[in-house]
């Protein structure tokens, strides 16, 4: 594959992206940690 | 033409774009006919959401509104109907009107064809608003049966879809006829994401068209004696799943091919997001079963098959968080801001129209986390139909879709009538009432499901209600008022902007257009193709749905009368 | 002139972007792998096609003739129970603490709700199906089971209570 492509701009690093990002998974990750535990706390449905 | 090197050769486009596009009159006339029912749709519709949030707190005003409204399923019949279905599908196809005509720099190349599907919406909002007004149909926005409207009901229902339909085939002509007329140059993104909208709209509405039209609509006739309810669900979230796709993309649509160029900057990355919409065309349809996890008819082999389809179309939207954000992250920095997070502040958020953008990418994160845990097969069965649910739908529809189209409202409705924006700084507030409404408003209704309270449901005279639930639904309740502040200043925004005297041309504000880092000419031709992926989509939808469709088809068992007076 | 005198253009994917689209997928792998333990190894389980039935004729013959509680053997339970507008019957369920028990519903008019407090209990009852679910009773108590399904102008009453004894 060709290298980055050098765009008019120059070289741009979305690193703000990323950071953003990285708050918006762990923040999922948690959160739907957390609805899954509830699930597993209720019990089975067909033990 | 040129070869492409390794880097920076562009191949011409063989056909030289115009430089910009004027709406013709009718054009305009047709946007802004659209964008005014959708609007008092919203206003309507938006009635009854503090009626109900102030219920669930034990605050009943539904006496006062007697004889007008005869119950809480009527209002809530009228909020999920005008909410849902009006405000968005009409506020889309005026969008759309703009959107196409304008990306491709042509006229609609059969207005008449829009005219009509446009009279036949609206003619079918009328017929099946005087049912629903008449308190016989108040089936809420899904008419589960053998829940049983007037017949009237669901022939208004078809005549709107039918009229999207026929809105959207203007757009393709138009489309095609632009195809033709400029091989080899990669088609506008906002023009392909907004005809990939109403293509994946086309296909999903087939589902309520089977279901109308083959079981709900002859036995409302009494010419069938019973239906299927369980066959029934299936037909309806064919259509309800990509019905959520419907909504969002053309928000995805600003997002990517306008909000840039308003925050100044530039879309991150054209072939992503070509191949996100591409992806949401492919995907969206066969995961209706995630509606269906707690459905006794459905096999869970099959709810488990459209669980992991699910997770695979949630992936073009991480896709257009990155590309989006990525997009602004341009914007921040060109206008400024430093350092890993200093260019958000240094966006624009005094303009109202980017404003609302924001705060619905906001408020869309937390939205699609629940949605995630929605969609994760037996992880619903702590939240299927409890108020976690609407919790979830206003985050997304409600404020994602809602408070975008407001943000699109307040450059498009200007731009056709050619006035300038009514009270900017008032519009910004509007957002922000809004933003902190629905926080208030969306964190209790997920709380109080999450402790079991069910949706749907007048909570005020369940008699089960213990007291664990009330600080929430007390803050439902706030937030629900909160709310109709904010659909009440929108309105009136609208429309002492509608009233204004006309402005001079160049104070009216013009269609933003976001141009891409790289040049679309770069862009792989496999993301500018329509039949690899159409072929596709059909195929994806035949294997993920076709053996249970042809299985509940054929052990059909029209056993379930009608029931037309228990509300 | 023809496309393929051109040499396609490539994909080109930024570097953060890919990382992003990486990760984005091991996230959405790691969900799925967590729901497909809890129900194969968990056995949370949703509801399969247990039984059809003709809601005309479901409260006057078969197993919902009779709705209630059967004790098929020490410690093991089944409830036949039937929704209507706008009730359960029975309303009342009886176990004792640590037994499992078997929950089968049906409707004999328009789709109702199932969902059983504190449990993973939460059913659609449709006309012309049978929604099966089992659990065990843990801990004494008493839980309701309340209709999420909006079933006419009763539907904010409608719930049962299960009592779960010493
Ligand atoms: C003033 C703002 C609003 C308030 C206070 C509000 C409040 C509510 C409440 C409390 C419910 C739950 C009713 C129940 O489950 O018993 C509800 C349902 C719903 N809302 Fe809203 N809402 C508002 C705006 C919107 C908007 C803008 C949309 C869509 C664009 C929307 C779409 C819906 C839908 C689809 C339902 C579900 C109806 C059903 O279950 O049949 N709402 N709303
Ligand atoms: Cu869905
Ligand atoms: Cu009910």
């Amino acid at each position: 594959m060709a290298g980055p492509e050098s765009h008019s701009e120059g070289e741009f690093h979305p690193r703000g992206t990323v950071a953003v990002l990285v708050i918006f998974a762990v923040t999922l990750a948690v959160l739907w940690g957390s609805i899954y535990l509830i699930l597993v706390s209720q019990g089975a449905t067909m033990p | 033409m040129t070869a492409i090197t390794s880097t920076t050769a562009v191949p011409a486009a063989p056909v030289a774009r115009p430089a910009t596009y004027a709406l013709s009159a009718t054009e305009k006339r047709l946007v802004g006919l659209n964008v005014l029912v959708a609007v008092l749709a919203l206003f309507i519709g938006s009635l009854f959401g503090p009626l109900q949030a102030l219920e669930h707190a034990r605050v009943d005003l539904y006496p006062l509104l007697q004889p007008l409204l005869k119950s809480y399923y009527q209002g809530l019949t009228l909020h999920g109907v005008l909410n849902a279905l009006v405000w968005t599908t009409f506020f889309i196809t005026g969008f759309f009107t703009l959107t196409i005509p304008f990306a491709l720099r042509r006229p609609l190349a059969a207005p008449k064809l829009n005219w009509a599907g446009f009279i036949v919406q609206t003619l079918g909002l009328l017929t099946a608003a005087v049912p629903i007004l008449l308190n016989q149909a108040s089936v809420l926005y899904t008419f589960y049966p053998p829940l049983q409207a007037h017949f009237t009901f669901y022939v208004g229902l078809t005549l709107v879809v039918v009229g999207s339909w026929i809105q959207g085939y203007g757009f393709y002509i138009t489309f095609y006829r632009w195809r033709k007329d400029n091989p080899g140059v990669r088609s506008p993104l906002m023009a392909l994401g907004s005809v990939i909208t109403m293509v994946l709209w086309q296909i999903a509405t087939l589902g309520v068209a089977v279901e109308i039209l083959t079981q709900l609509l002859p036995w409302s006739l009494g010419l069938l004696k019973g239906v299927d309810p369980q066959l029934n669900r299936t037909y309806f979230w064919f259509t309800g799943h990509p019905l959520v796709y419907f909504w969002l993309l053309p928000a995805y649509v600003s997002w990517y091919t306008m909000l840039p160029k308003q925050v100044d900057g530039k879309l991150f990355s054209d072939a992503l997001a070509r191949f996100a919409f591409w992806l949401f065309l492919f995907l969206s349809v066969p995961l209706g079963f995630h509606h269906q996890y707690v459905d006794p008819g459905v096999p869970p082999m099959w709810k488990y098959i459209h669980a992991i389809l699910t997770y695979a179309v949630a992936f073009p939207s991480m896709l257009t968080a990155f590309t989006v954000i990525a997009s602004l992250e341009v914007g921040g920095r060109a206008r400024g801001g430093k350092g890993l997070f200093g260019w958000i502040p240094a966006l624009p958020w005094r303009t109202p129209s980017v404003n609302h953008q924001l705060l619905a990418g906001i408020l869309f994160f937390l939205g699609g986390i629940g949605g995630i845990v929605n969609a994760s097969y037996n992880v619903n069965l702590v939240v299927h139909n409890t108020a976690w649910v609407p919790g979830h739908f206003h985050l997304t529809v409600a404020s994602a879709v809602t408070l975008s189209f407001m943000g699109i409202a307040y450059w498009m409705v200007p731009h056709i009538t050619g006035r300038t924006l009514w009270a900017p700084k008032l519009a910004v507030i509007q957002g922000w009432v809004w933003f902190v409404g629905m926080l208030i408003f969306a964190t209790a209704q997920h709380r109080v499901g999450l402790l079991g309270a069910p949706r749907r449901t007048p909570l005020g005279q369940a008699p089960y209600v213990p007291a664990s639930w009330q600080p929430w639904t007390f803050l439902t309740a706030i937030g629900g008022v909160i709310l109709f502040v904010g659909v009440i200043l929108f309105v009136v925004i609208i429309l002492v902007t509608v009233l204004r005297k006309p402005a001079h041309p160049s104070q009216v504000p013009a269609i933003p257009e976001a141009e891409a880092l790289q040049d679309p000419q770069l862009t792989p031709a496999w993301l500018d193709r329509w039949a690899p992926w159409l072929v596709a989509t059909v195929a994806l939808i035949l294997i993920a749905y076709g053996p249970q469709l042809i299985y509940q088809i054929a052990n059909m068992s029209n056993t379930s009368p009608g029931f037309n007076n228990i509300w | 002139m023809t496309p393929s005198q051109t040499p396609q253009p490539s994909l080109q994917i930024d570097r953060y972007e890919r990382g992003w689209m990486i990760a984005a997928i091991v996230l959405l792998a790691t969900f799925a792998l967590a729901v497909t333990v809890a129900g194969a190894a968990m056995g949370i389980q949703l509801p399969a096609p247990e039984l059809r039935v003709n809601p005309q004729t479901v409260a006057s013959e078969g197993p919902f003739a009779q709705p209630g509680v059967r004790e098929l053997a020490p410690g093991r339970y089944e409830a036949y129970i039937m929704s209507q507008t706008w009730l359960f019957i029975p309303r009342e369920i009886k176990i004792p603490k640590g037994s499992e028990i078997t929950l089968y519903v049906t409707s004999k008019d328009v789709q109702h709700g199932f969902k059983l407090e504190g449990t993973n209990i939460n059913m659609m009852v449709i006309p012309g199906q049978v929604s099966r679910l089992t659990f065990r009773a843990e801990k004494p108590g008493t839980y309701n089971f309340i209709c999420h399904e909006y079933c006419g102008l009763g539907h904010a009453a409608m719930f049962g209570t299960l009592i779960v004894t010493e």
